[in-house]
């Protein structure tokens, strides 16, 4: 590519990308890992949808499952890991909108609390839900 | 006035790889004496002056305005000049060329990629019409400017490719500061040359080969934030893709 010459004698270094080289790129890794629980938790949405799909008793038989503790446990690690990627997600958002007078800061504040409105009404259609 | 402490010592490891017998680098110590007001980079010149005269790096302004004395010190990219020895204490310092590039001899690089990379995103303007002296100042707002100033900092110090793992991965990626200067131009009202650079910013290689790990702005030592041009120009090249360019050109005018 281009029109300039590489020098013809160099040493290329090989040696693999070092992800915990500093604390910005071990964030990064915190960061995208957390999303592989959110895909997880998508397919246990998914599951559910089919197994619905193939009658009530399949339903009841996939919601019993859900109810071993195993899988609350697994639950648990996933909000954690939700928790995490909303937080995180939401500090560097900041840097995908284009340049304005806004304060990253407030930026971020308001992708939280966004996100704590959403999950209070969600909660809410829950509850409403269940009692019904 | 307070009298100066006398020089401390602080061990400095480099690499050393000279390309006509060695075949891959290796390090070499050296004591250096100091005082808390010198540079990484006089550390480096106290080297050459009075230890081996056979070091070699890059240098010239001493102020982290040329953007030339870029190493690796104790893995992370600094401007030589820029990092003090005092902060290393009670050392070793390490410093190495920068990483992601190319070693030619010592602790030079081979430029040679970036060089390509900056030229593929055409970092001049490009307007509308061409312009001629005749036609007098091209004129724009101190808020036209300040869409873009941030950006024109950029002094192709290359530590942002050092920092950045998906250069690391990807050697075509266009990286950093080429991409922070291709919003540059972008987005300055006096120019008018999204459809000539759209073909590098919508690449696999361009915008898109970003993974947004943000270590780019955070070594910048020019605060130029690479990574808030990037991420801005993904959500212009969707635009772009769904046949929405014209709205990626900056306010024309503006007396």
């Amino acid at each position: 590519m281009g029109r300039h010459q590489a020098v013809a004698k160099t040493y290329r270094r090989t040696r693999p990308v070092d992800w915990g080289r500093s604390v910005h790129r071990r964030r990064y890794m915190r960061r995208e890992l957390t999303s592989v629980f959110l895909i997880a938790y998508a397919l246990v949405l998914l599951s559910g949808l089919w197994r619905l799909s193939q009658g009530e008793a399949a339903f009841d038989a996939w919601r019993a499952a859900m109810s071993h503790p195993l899988a609350l446990v697994g639950h648990a690690v996933i909000f954690v890991a939700a928790l995490y990627q909303t937080i995180s997600w939401f500090q560097v958002m900041p840097r995908t909108l284009p340049d304005s007078q806004i304060r990253p800061a407030s930026i971020t504040r308001a992708g939280w609390a966004a996100a704590a409105v959403a999950s209070v009404l969600v909660l809410a259609l829950f509850i409403v839900g269940g009692a019904k | 006035m307070t009298a100066q402490a006398s020089p401390r010592t602080i061990r400095i490891e480099a690499m050393r790889f000279n390309p006509e017998t060695d075949k891959e680098p290796s390090w070499k110590g050296y004591d250096v004496p100091f005082r808390d007001d010198m540079s990484v980079l006089q550390g480096l010149q106290y080297i050459k002056d009075h230890l081996d005269g056979s070091l070699t790096f890059r240098w010239s302004c001493r102020m982290a305005i040329c953007g030339s004395c870029g190493m690796m010190v104790n893995d992370t990219p600094q401007l030589a000049c820029h990092a003090f020895l005092r902060d290393y204490m009670p050392g070793p310092v390490r410093i190495e060329a920068l990483d992601n590039f190319p070693v030619i001899r010592d602790l030079v690089i081979d430029q040679t990629s970036f060089l390509n990379k900056l030229e593929a995103v055409k970092p001049w303007l490009i307007p509308r019409a061409q312009r001629t002296p005749a036609d007098g100042p091209n004129r724009q707002t101190p808020e036209q400017m300040q869409k873009y100033h941030a950006y024109a900092q950029c002094i192709n110090c290359l530590l942002c490719y050092a920092a950045c793992p998906q250069i690391g991965l990807k050697p075509d990626f266009a990286g950093p500061a080429a991409l922070a200067l291709m919003h540059r131009y972008n987005a300055d009202s006096r120019d008018q040359g999204w459809p000539a650079r759209a073909e590098m910013a919508n690449a696999e290689d361009g915008v898109w080969g970003c993974t947004y790990v943000g270590e780019c702005s955070e070594v910048c030592p020019k605060a130029v934030d690479p990574a808030h041009a990037i991420n801005q120009n993904k959500a212009n090249s969707a635009l772009d893709y769904f046949g929405l360019g014209k709205k990626l050109a900056p306010s024309e005018g503006g007396q």
